[in-house]
């Protein structure tokens, strides 16, 4: 671990004393190398990069030299590296790593963009990795708001499920989509209730209530599906429109990315800064991060642990309710079988690399969300010298590296998952 | 505050954790309720606080009866805690944790930080207990820790008692002064304490008036004049003479031998600090001590499930060291465990699986990597009938049993394979009379049949009716090794640290001389501890 090289003194640490971090080091200035190598080796020397805004400013494209660009990104990230093996304040270790990460997706990303037909088309992309975003978030806003209560929720999956399900169901009953927002937001919750009434009061285990969860969930929704096919009218696709924010969506770049998009997009945002005011600011937070970490000392000031974690468990199964409408609703689908494909799951990741905050959450579910949406935008342009796949695999690696305690350490609440029964003393 | 209990008695089942407790704390008073581990001291608390409800019995306030239905109400009554095991949420600041389940709030819920560091710098100016509200509390030495759980209980709306629960047990002697103090001021401000101890000094040093509880009854009201060595006498009892009918002992050879162990804990105390004791075949020794003196440590490290800092343990002459306890078991050491539930027994599992817990692997009962049933259940039935363990069958899980007949369950299992060295670590703990007079008789019969026995006990009646040898430990090292007919007066000023001629009773010939043991305060200073139990402790299990 980083921290064992520490050489400052453990009496007062001095910020600005040289800290070497060798590992992160190595492995970044070793990827940086390999992009340079890859600028001259493999990139063909004339090739070129486009750049386009393609929904503002339709006619300005930039093209770039693609293997002298990649092999400057590909040093700054080998510097980066270096500076780390030899020793950087211990303050600038996080801006110099997400430097150096950065130029090397960035390099990545010039080098798959480099075949000739495709551009990057920047804003596209950018406004598709924040709309692809909103299942993680939701999800790992999901998970946070159970999690740090002290339970445990594989079931985001199961939940997105009942939530994509029912949403275009009530929809389609009521005619109207936004009462099927409404129904997605009912249908999780009602689902989650079964979690929170078994992890609190009876005590079960929590991983195996979930993995049941979820296959009901499945079970449930695809008997449903095949029964809807037979009657008409009520699994036919809805949509909502982009809200467009008159001339802020105008501006280039910020314009199509914020301001020319989906309310779900509003609504995860705005849920982000809420739970993260609720968790940290007021009682409610208080009280559930006591409980997540240490339920027997809340219990002891008079908190009613398992009434607190059965109202948060049945909070969270809202919010991944409304989660499940995004893949239904949010993408003017009709439901089908499985379709949420798992992504249940990859929030949970989101949520370990997001450490259990809501904001770090927004930026690992950005991450995740823009690696998806490059890897399919480069899959329909075809071609591609970076495989898709290869792409979309990254942020799976940087969970591994999150998890095993690479870059900092990422600690769970200290009773999650650990059922609380104050009579058992 | 005038607390008055009337009766209180708690049932657990058949087992009464507390029977018919009376007890009166007087407004500024300091009440010290001494007790060994397991008299009941904790579940008196813990009905006090409202984390228990009593089965039968009043708490009175004031004169009016009250009845808690969790610790919010006892909050509100005026009751404040400071548990054994802290409660404190470790990521949390200072403030944080005082104002848990009373959050000074603005509007709508919202927290304000400012009222909060407030509320607890007040409260420290008050009582002059000196606190950084913004300090993370894991990063606090554990003496800090317990002055945020002071503060913390003297923040409730309008704290008049104060219940301290071993409050010394994690603390170094430099902090237990400290604390010791602390109480003092608070009881000349008006606030009455309820000081839960087993360490006599403290309670002399501190107490106003004080009550002994013994297996869940009040057995003496003291005034805290009284001598450590009476305290002890009515902590550990003399009410029943047990009888044990034994020849005189042949020892033989040194079975076990310990010379100069040495144990620190987590919080920096040498809780064994260079024992030596010699164990022969054919003999028993008697390990007399109030309890905390580093018998469990002992019987943990010949087990080798504690590491010892520095020292040697030998069994038949052969330096264990770095020995597996799996492989101390195979070369003949047996262990009756002072902790049934956590050490001695898997309770889900059945009579028969625990009856061979310790030789699943071997012939006969292992073929080939598979459990041989046909042996389990014979070897459960011939122990049930030689051991007289009282089940619906061999199937039954442990769980099902009384303490007695679990306890009948582990001597089955330890007496029923050939074994050189046995340690037996309280072996009729919350057992009744009739087990514990076969318990006796087994241990001596054992002894009968050459092997050495260790015996640690914290009932003198019990070492006395078994031990042929008596070493009396203290602060982690055997004081004084004397012949069992020394009498009571004796021991029990060895166990409270005095010499052995201080009084006009006769030793042991082959007593050295005791060493003069360091008195509390002069332990060697640990560095401030880092952590306590907090981690282990997250689910509040208070075992």
């Amino acid at each position: 671990m980083a921290v064992d090289t520490m050489t400052a003194s453990p009496a007062v640490v001095d910020e600005s004393v040289p800290v070497k971090f060798a590992k992160p080091g190595g492995v970044l200035a070793a990827l940086g190398l390999l992009l340079v190598a890859i600028a001259f080796a493999v990139v063909g020397g004339d090739d070129t990069t486009t750049i386009a805004f393609d929904r503002t400013l339709t006619d300005v494209e930039w093209a770039l030299p693609t293997s002298i660009t990649v092999a400057l990104l590909g040093a700054v990230t080998a510097a980066g590296g270096a500076w780390m093996i030899i020793g950087l304040p211990k303050r600038r270790f996080k801006l110099v790593a997400g430097v150096a990460v950065t130029a090397f997706v960035l390099g990545l990303l010039f080098w798959a963009y480099s075949q000739p037909g495709t551009v990057f088309r920047a804003e596209s992309i950018l406004a598709g990795a924040l709309f692809l975003s909103l299942p993680y978030l939701f999800g790992a806003l999901s998970g946070v708001v159970c999690e740090r209560s002290g339970v445990i929720n594989i079931g985001i999956e199961g939940q997105f499920l009942m939530g994509a399900f029912t949403g275009v169901l009530v929809a389609n009953i009521t005619g109207n989509v936004y009462a099927g927002m409404v129904g997605a937001m009912a249908a999780g919750l009602l689902s989650t209730m079964l979690l929170a009434l078994l992890a609190t009061k009876y005590q079960v285990n929590q991983v195996v209530v979930g993995v049941i969860l979820n296959l009901l969930a499945l079970g449930f929704t695809s008997f449903m599906y095949d029964q809807l096919k037979k009657a008409e009218g009520l699994n036919s696709a809805f949509s909502i429109p982009a809200i467009s924010w008159g001339p802020l969506a105008d501006i280039p770049v910020l314009g199509p990315v914020l301001f020319n998009q989906k309310i779900f997009v509003y609504i995860g945002l705005v849920l982000v800064f809420v739970i993260w005011f609720l968790l940290y600011r007021t009682r409610w937070g208080l009280r559930t991060r006591a409980v997540g970490e240490h339920p027997a000392a809340a219990d002891s000031m008079g908190v009613n642990v398992n009434r607190l974690r059965y109202w948060n468990v049945t909070l969270a199964g809202l919010i991944a309710g409304f989660g499940g409408a995004w893949f239904t609703i949010a993408n003017s689908l009709a439901f089908s079988k499985n379709m949420t494909a798992g992504l249940g799951f990859v929030a949970l990741a989101v949520m370990i690399v997001g450490r259990w905050n809501p904001l770090g959450v927004l930026a690992g579910a950005l991450i995740f969300g823009f690696t998806t949406q490059v890897a399919r935008d480069l899959d329909a342009s075809g071609g591609s010298v970076v495989p898709g796949e290869f792409l979309q695999m990254l942020p799976y690696a940087v969970t591994l590296v999150v998890v095993a305690g690479l870059i900092g350490k990422a600690k769970a609440p200290a009773a999650d998952g650990v059922p609380y029964n104050p009579g058992d003393k | 505050m005038r607390l008055e209990l009337k009766g209180l008695t708690k049932k657990f089942g058949s087992f009464t954790a507390d029977d018919d407790i009376d007890l009166v704390v007087e407004p500024g008073q300091i009440h010290a309720v001494l007790g060994e581990n397991g008299a009941g001291k904790s579940t008196l608390m813990n009905m006090l606080y409202g984390i228990l409800t009593p089965t039968s019995g009043e708490i009175l306030i004031d004169g009016e009866p009250v009845s808690f239905s969790g610790p919010g109400d006892a909050i509100a009554a005026g009751i404040g805690m400071v548990h054994q095991h802290f409660k404190l949420v470790g990521p949390f600041s200072v403030a944080d944790n005082v104002q848990l389940g009373r959050e000074h709030t603005q509007r709508l819920g919202v927290l304000s930080a400012k009222a909060a560091r407030k509320a607890v710098l007040d409260v420290s100016e008050e009582y002059g207990l000196k606190l950084d509200p913004d300090a993370i509390c894991e990063d606090l030495p554990v003496g800090v820790q317990q002055r945020v759980e002071i503060v913390k209980a003297l923040s409730g709306p309008k704290t008049e008692l104060l219940i301290l629960d071993e409050p010394t047990a994690v603390l170094t002697p430099a902090e237990i002064t400290e604390l010791l103090q602390i109480m003092r001021n608070l009881a000349d401000a008006g606030t009455s304490i309820l000081f839960i101890s087993h360490k006599l000094k403290e309670v002399q040093a501190v107490a106003d008036t004080v009550t002994v509880i013994r297996r869940g009854k009040v057995v003496a009201e003291l005034e805290p004049t009284a001598s450590e060595a009476e305290m002890a006498s009515a902590m550990v009892g003399r009410a029943v003479t047990l009888q044990v009918d034994k020849t005189p002992a042949e020892p033989g050879e040194a079975r076990l031998e310990v010379t100069g162990l040495t144990v620190v804990s987590d919080a920096g105390v040498k809780v064994l600090n260079g024992l030596d004791l010699t164990v022969h075949s054919g003999e028993i020794v008697g390990l007399a001590g109030v309890e905390g003196n580093g018998q469990t440590e002992l019987a943990r490290s010949i087990l080798g499930l504690v590491k010892p800092d520095s020292g040697r343990i030998a069994i038949d002459g052969e330096d264990v060291h770095g020995a597996s306890p799996a492989a101390r078991i195979a070369a003949g050491l047996g262990y009756i465990p002072e902790d049934r539930g956590r050490d001695g027994v898997v309770a889900e599992f059945s009579v028969a699986e625990n009856i061979v817990l310790n030789q699943y692997r071997d012939a006969p009962f292992a073929k080939r990597g598979a459990v041989n049933a046909g042996a389990v259940r014979k070897r459960a039935a011939d122990s049930i009938a030689e051991f007289d363990i009282r089940t619906q069958s061999p199937e039954e899980p442990v769980s099902a049993l009384s303490g007695g007949n679990a306890q009948k369950v582990i001597i089955a299992r330890e007496f029923s394979r050939p074994r050189r060295f046995l340690v037996a670590a309280q072996p009729t703990r919350g057992v009744d009379v009739g087990a514990s007079q076969f318990i006796h008789s087994r241990l001596v019969a054992e002894r009968d049949t050459g092997t050495a026995v260790l015996l640690i006990s914290s009932e003198l009646d019990e070492i006395y009716a078994l031990a042929d040898r008596i070493a009396v430990i203290y602060n982690g090292q055997i004081v004084g090794e004397v012949a069992p007919d020394t009498p009571r007066e004796v021991i029990g000023r060895l166990m409270v640290g005095g010499g052995i001629h201080d009084g006009a009773a006769a030793a042991s010939p082959e007593e050295p001389g005791a060493p003069e043991p360091p008195a509390a305060e002069e332990a060697p200073e640990p560095p401030a501890a880092d952590e306590t139990s907090n981690d282990e402790d997250a689910n509040g299990g208070d075992r």
